[in-house]
């Protein structure tokens, strides 16, 4: 039911945007200063001011903040379970998606250590027909390359949402779901093993 | 009837399977066409054995120094060295550049190389970038991938090389292909220089330059990941084949996202 009247969203989202989309094609470099570029850019503002005053627990509890409001978390879970979704009982997805949201959390927390001056610019916003926008953006840094990040952005019934990030050309989801699939094969084809190992990191 | 379509199928697919096998050795095949399929990989098991092992050696030896050099050796000695290693590889994508067929692209390469090697002291510095011209880095890998006809994320089976790490069919035998036609190589091999003199300083300073420039990400892969060998697989083939991708789309960016619409990720 909740996964049909997904689809119809989407189906509606994909009809709305063709429209733009026929736009886009026209004009190949759209301004970046549309409601996906603005999510973006909002959530980014967000994360480095969060980097720049917070540290361990309470950084951790302002990234889970953001993901959670600018993220279509059960979106992404699902899409990074595949074809193990259907598999699993309501239940099960619940804790599943519990677990990965902590595990990325404390993924996003440590991964920025001090604020070294990053700054995230966004270039050009891509909408697809269907319903996704891609946002391209490049975080700058003080010392180094700048790095290519894309954004996937849709909308979820919610307002816009992020879907997935790619970068340098590395999807997020798309990794996930590489070594969820690969855990899973190895145990036994079943979804509770992953789910456990996911619960049992993120306690530890 | 349900019985025999299954037979035939699986006949059918069994002799795909070889045909891919044959093709692969070629260096890109059309297995499966969608990169929200996994990577292929046959020699999984295998695979697994030289990861466990090169997973081993760079604890122990690789990985330690690469933390020392990256924390104690100065930013501009690191950039140098990088500098260094960069320089001796443009004669190389020069090459590969003629060979995908931009050879106006493989002039600016071999410009590059004057000027570096000169007035950027033997490519310590990388003068070339600041009077424009800007750098590219190109593999025999990129040269078959911009050529085969299949999505770039399908480099043929997938593996893993003792102490190089990830490659596939494709990559490795543009190793294989770039190693034969380095000019560098040529001539020392030629002159017969040294073992110590050249090819191993070369070879050891590759590893520590490519190992420090990895610490971060593969650190983070590692650490967030289940199944560090399956995501390492993934991020690879998609990191190879976004590269070959651009190089293919350079007019059309849009392409991938194209690509993108079809994948299952999309209900």
């Amino acid at each position: 039911m909740q996964l049909a009247s997904r689809r119809a969203l989407l189906c509606l989202a994909a009809a709305a945007l063709a429209a733009p989309a026929a736009a886009a094609l026209a004009a190949p470099a759209q301004a970046a200063d549309g409601p996906a570029a603005q999510l973006i850019e909002r959530a980014a503002a967000e994360v480095i001011e969060l980097v720049k005053n917070t540290t361990g627990a309470q950084r951790e509890a302002g990234i889970r903040a953001v993901l959670t409001n600018y993220f279509d978390l059960p979106f992404m879970a699902q899409a990074a379970l595949a074809t193990h979704w259907n598999a699993t009982t309501p239940e099960q997805r619940e804790r599943f998606l519990k677990a990965v949201v902590s595990a990325e959390a404390r993924a996003y927390a440590q991964r920025f250590g001090q604020y070294g001056g990053q700054t995230v610019v966004v270039s050009r916003v891509s909408t697809r027909p269907n319903g996704a926008s891609v946002v391209d953006s490049k975080l700058n840094q003080s010392n180094g390359q700048p790095i290519a990040i894309q954004w996937e952005v849709r909308d979820s019934g919610r307002g816009l949402r992020i879907t997935d990030v790619k970068i340098e050309g590395v999807s997020m989801v798309m990794t996930r779901r590489s070594d969820f699939n690969s855990f899973i094969q190895n145990n036994g084809g079943k979804v509770e093993p992953l789910i456990s190992e996911l619960e049992a990191r993120s306690t530890r | 009837m349900v019985e025999a379509v299954r037979k035939v199928t699986a006949g059918a697919r069994q002799s795909a399977m070889a045909l891919v096998a044959a093709a692969a050795l070629l260096g890109g095949c059309a297995v499966r066409d969608t990169g929200a399929s996994e990577p292929w990989d046959p020699l999984e098991g295998a695979n697994r054995f030289i990861f466990s092992i090169n997973r081993a050696v760079d604890t122990i030896a690789i990985r330690p120094v690469a933390v020392l050099y990256r924390d104690w050796m100065p930013a501009p000695a690191q950039r140098g060295l990088h500098n260094l290693l960069e320089n001796l590889g443009e004669p190389v994508t020069a090459i590969n550049e003629v060979a995908q067929g931009d050879p106006s692209r493989a002039a600016t390469t071999i410009a590059r190389f004057l000027v570096n090697s000169t007035l950027g002291l033997a490519g310590l510095f990388d003068v070339a970038s600041a009077i424009g011209l800007s750098k590219t880095k190109e593999s025999a890998g990129n040269t078959v991938g911009y050529y085969a006809g299949v999505e770039p994320e399908n480099g043929g089976f997938y593996m893993v090389l003792p102490l190089a790490g990830p490659s596939n069919a494709r990559d490795a035998a543009g190793l294989m292909a770039d190693y034969a036609v380095d000019p560098f190589r040529i001539l020392t091999y030629a002159l017969n220089v040294d073992w110590l003199l050249y090819s191993g300083p070369r070879w050891g300073a590759t590893v520590l330059d490519t190992r420090t420039r990895t610490l971060y990400a593969l650190d983070d892969l590692e650490r967030n990941s289940v199944d560090y060998y399956a995501a390492l697989r993934s991020a690879y083939t998609q990191q190879r084949a976004e590269i070959i991708r651009q190089k293919r789309e350079k007019t059309n960016p849009r392409a991938e996202l194209e690509r993108r619409d079809n994948l299952a990720l999309i209900r």
